[in-house]
């Protein structure tokens, strides 16, 4: 027993001393969980506020409402007030999802009771930010005539939400996307970790070790677990001090951390043991890190994306991950099971791991 | 020379295909966000809502009818009030709309209503769901801001001013929607393409990255100063490989895409097409030379490769909107290749015109240029 803890420490030591050597590959570690964050952040900025021009030929009283109405209705619109043909430029070229002309008559027109035309060109290049665009803007029309009195509605809209505030669309993909952090960072350092044992070919001397082979590469995992654990603080600190998102259960937030940090290291460190190499098992893990976090509720509660998407999204771990990082930080449930479940769920997934991973690594220390 | 610049090209190509690690290593990225697009294409636009029907009444059939037609916006499950709630806690939708059973009494006293039930975890599916069911509501009253059909307006002359001032509109403002194109391009069809850029980029600087880690590795790139070829030419073969590898991995590509009707041509395109082509691909073989002569090891030039693909991809609008972004950001954004590479792509592929074009083969020229001479310089420095 005592030669077995010796073994993992030793190998916890040299993989220690391999990973302050290879400080480049710290920093790049570190960089990729950092950088995740921004730009799953810049793919948030495109959920919202579409620009869009406008062209106010009324200037009007009536105009003013609208163009209100045009910026509240519900985050669709970035508004930018341009002459015609510098807006008619700027479409064509992309640079604008919209171009709307109120024109001139639009106030008094309304004044009068008469009904008046806003010429709303739309860049229909992507029918999903036309049909964006479509609802949007009778929606600003419905709120410009709650907003200016007309008479005639009949229907409105009494709406309840299920939580007493919104969130913003970006606060909700960080928090996710340290799930995705964990996953790339800890699969990539414990994959790197495994395969320089094969790499190097010191995976053969391990063999004639005194002690169980596993003994050392469990220390080696362990280290690299806890490099990455180390890289995903500093993650958390910009979600928590840069984008100001404060956990509301901060030992649940914890917990899931570590519990992400266990499975990815050793899900990396079974890539490692497959395939033998950094190379592919780096590639492997950055490739898929992306479609992983998408079909895990990273973006709205999975279920929403169907029953289909919904139980395959169950076949990995970042589905219960990004369930309890959500109800940590914000106290969303964003999955039908409890949080207690998503925990459970993680624990089977480690324990699973562990074996699974333990029983490879014999397998291919026993074909070297 | 040329030929053997060729020579070493072709060398270059046919030892990254032995490679069949580095071959994956490079297609793995660009294949995941194929699939994150292909799951993403699934669930675009349309919410999960549940629809219940209290009231029996003319009036309230009219509005579930409303409700039921915008297929483009709702994923509806007509429904009663408990399993409404029910799939509302199991989050198999998003919200539940209620017509209530007094809905027609209301109605004839002018004060009728939508009952919304909102699971509002972010704005981004909360926001769609509000203008929909606004757009809903409206529509009762005024029936011209029914969502157009995907096949209204085209090929048939109407007046749409005229059509729409016969129609009653308490609202009192009418919208006059005029597209730009004659057809939408699709969610996917739009995004393939910078998975397509994304692929270019990958290979390249992958591909010519690891090549020469490897060399360095190996110890073999010092052998290179034995060689009767001059240096110039052996430097230029290896950034030729590069390119070739990248354009090996986008034909078949491009050539699907194609065929399955995903992207299509416009008359007159083809040339800036290629070009977009050719400056994106010998910009990452440039820059790939350029990381794997400065990186050591194989894994670490992976991961270098990995980290500066994803932050030109993603600044370079690949998977975003650069209008959407905040002015900082895009003066960022203007500074990265990818971004032109993008727009060009997008330019050649889905506007009449090739508008910007120009700026946009300058601006990959240049980095080409620039990274092609690091790379060759470093490169070169690290044979000794």
């Amino acid at each position: 027993m005592k030669q077995i803890a010796i073994a993992v420490i030793g190998g916890f030591r040299a993989e220690s001393v391999q990973m302050r050597r290879s400080k480049l590959l710290l920093f790049l570690a570190t960089v990729q969980s950092v950088i995740f964050i921004f730009l799953v952040s810049i793919f948030g900025l495109t959920g919202s506020r579409a620009p869009i021009a406008i062209v106010d030929e009324d200037r009007g009283f009536y105009s003013a409402i609208f163009t209100d109405s045009l910026n509240n209705a519900h985050h669709s619109f970035s508004l930018k007030f341009m002459e015609k043909e510098k807006a008619l430029d700027a479409v064509k070229h992309g640079d604008l999802v919209s171009v709307i002309k109120i024109p001139a008559g639009f106030s008094s027109g309304i004044e009068a009771g008469r009904n008046v035309f806003i010429d709303v060109m739309v860049d229909n290049i992507d029918v999903d930010m036309t049909e964006d665009i479509q609802r949007a803007v009778p929606s600003a029309i419905v709120n410009f005539a709650r907003k200016a009195g007309l008479p005639g509605i009949r229907v409105k809209v009494n709406e309840t939400d299920m939580i007493g505030h919104d969130t913003g669309f970006i606060p909700y993909l960080v928090v996710s996307a340290l799930a995705l952090a964990a996953f790339v960072v800890s699969g990539i350092l414990s994959a790197a970790a495994l395969s320089h044992e094969f790499e190097s070919g010191t995976i053969k001397l391990l063999e004639i070790a005194p002690v169980n082979p596993l003994a050392p590469i469990s220390g080696r995992i362990a280290a690299s677990a806890l490099y990455s654990l180390a890289v995903l603080l500093i993650s958390l600190s910009v979600v928590i001090f840069f984008y100001g998102i404060i956990p509301l259960h901060p030992l649940e937030l914890a917990a899931a951390v570590v519990m992400c940090v266990i499975i990815f290291s050793c899900a990396g460190a079974l890539l490692g043991a497959f395939l033998k190499r950094t190379l592919p098992a780096a590639s492997l893990v950055f490739g898929l890190a992306l479609p992983l976090y998408i079909d895990s509720g990273a973006m709205e509660p999975e279920r929403f994306d169907g029953n289909a998407i919904w139980a395959i999204a169950h076949l990995s771990p970042l589905y219960y991950a990004v369930g309890i990082l959500e109800h940590a930080f914000h106290g969303f449930q964003v999955t039908p099971e409890p949080v207690f479940i998503n925990f459970i769920a993680l624990f089977i997934w480690a324990a699973v791991l562990l074996i699974f991973t333990a029983g490879v690594l014999k397998a291919r220390m026993a074909s070297c | 020379m040329l030929g053997k610049i060729w020579a070493v090209a072709f060398l270059e190509l046919r030892i990254w295909t032995r490679m069949p690690m580095a071959a994956a290593g490079a297609l793995i990225p660009p294949l995941g966000m194929v699939i994150l697009l292909l799951v993403l294409s699934l669930s675009a636009g349309k919410q999960p809502v549940a629809l219940v029907a209290c009231s029996k009444g003319s009036q309230a059939v009219r509005m579930a009818d409303i409700i039921k037609k915008d297929s483009e916006a709702y994923l509806l499950t007509v429904t009663d009030s408990s399993a409404a709630s029910n799939m509302l806690a199991g989050q198999e939708v998003a919200a539940v709309i209620t017509i209530p059973d007094d809905f027609d009494t209301a109605l004839a006293k002018g004060s009728a209503s939508l009952e919304l039930k909102l699971n509002n975890v972010d704005i981004d599916f909360s926001d769609d769901i509000r203008r929909s069911v606004d757009r809903s509501a409206a529509q009762f009253d005024a029936p011209a801001m029914a969502p157009r059909d995907g096949d209204e307006g085209q090929g048939e002359e109407r007046d749409p001013y005229a059509l729409l001032m016969d129609s009653p509109n308490p609202y009192l403002i009418n919208i006059a929607e005029d597209d730009m194109r004659e057809t939408n391009v699709g969610f996917l069809s739009y995004q393939l393409i910078p998975a397509l850029a994304l692929l270019i980029l990958s290979v390249g600087l992958a591909g010519s990255a690891l090549m020469r880690a490897k060399e360095r590795e190996n110890g073999t790139s010092r052998y290179l100063l034995l060689s009767p070829v001059p240096s110039w030419a052996l430097i230029a073969g290896r950034l030729s490989g590069g390119l070739l590898a990248s354009l090996s991995a986008l034909l078949p590509a491009a050539a699907v895409c194609l065929l399955t009707g995903v992207i299509t041509v416009p008359p007159g395109h083809w040339p800036s097409l290629v070009l977009i082509f050719i400056t994106t691909g010998l910009f990452a073989s440039g820059l790939g030379n350029l990381i794997g002569s400065i990186i050591p090891g194989t894994g670490l030039a992976a991961m270098t490769t990995s980290t500066v693909s994803a932050i030109l991809f993603f600044l370079g609008g690949g998977f975003t909107t650069i209008a959407f972004l905040p002015e900082w950001l895009r003066i960022i954004s203007s500074f990265v290749p990818m971004r032109y590479a993008i727009d060009g792509l997008r330019q050649s592929l889905f506007y009449p015109d090739l508008k910007g074009i120009v700026t946009d083969l300058a601006v990959l020229s240049l980095s080409a240029l620039s990274s092609i001479i690091a790379g060759m310089a470093m490169f070169r420095k690290s044979w000794s």
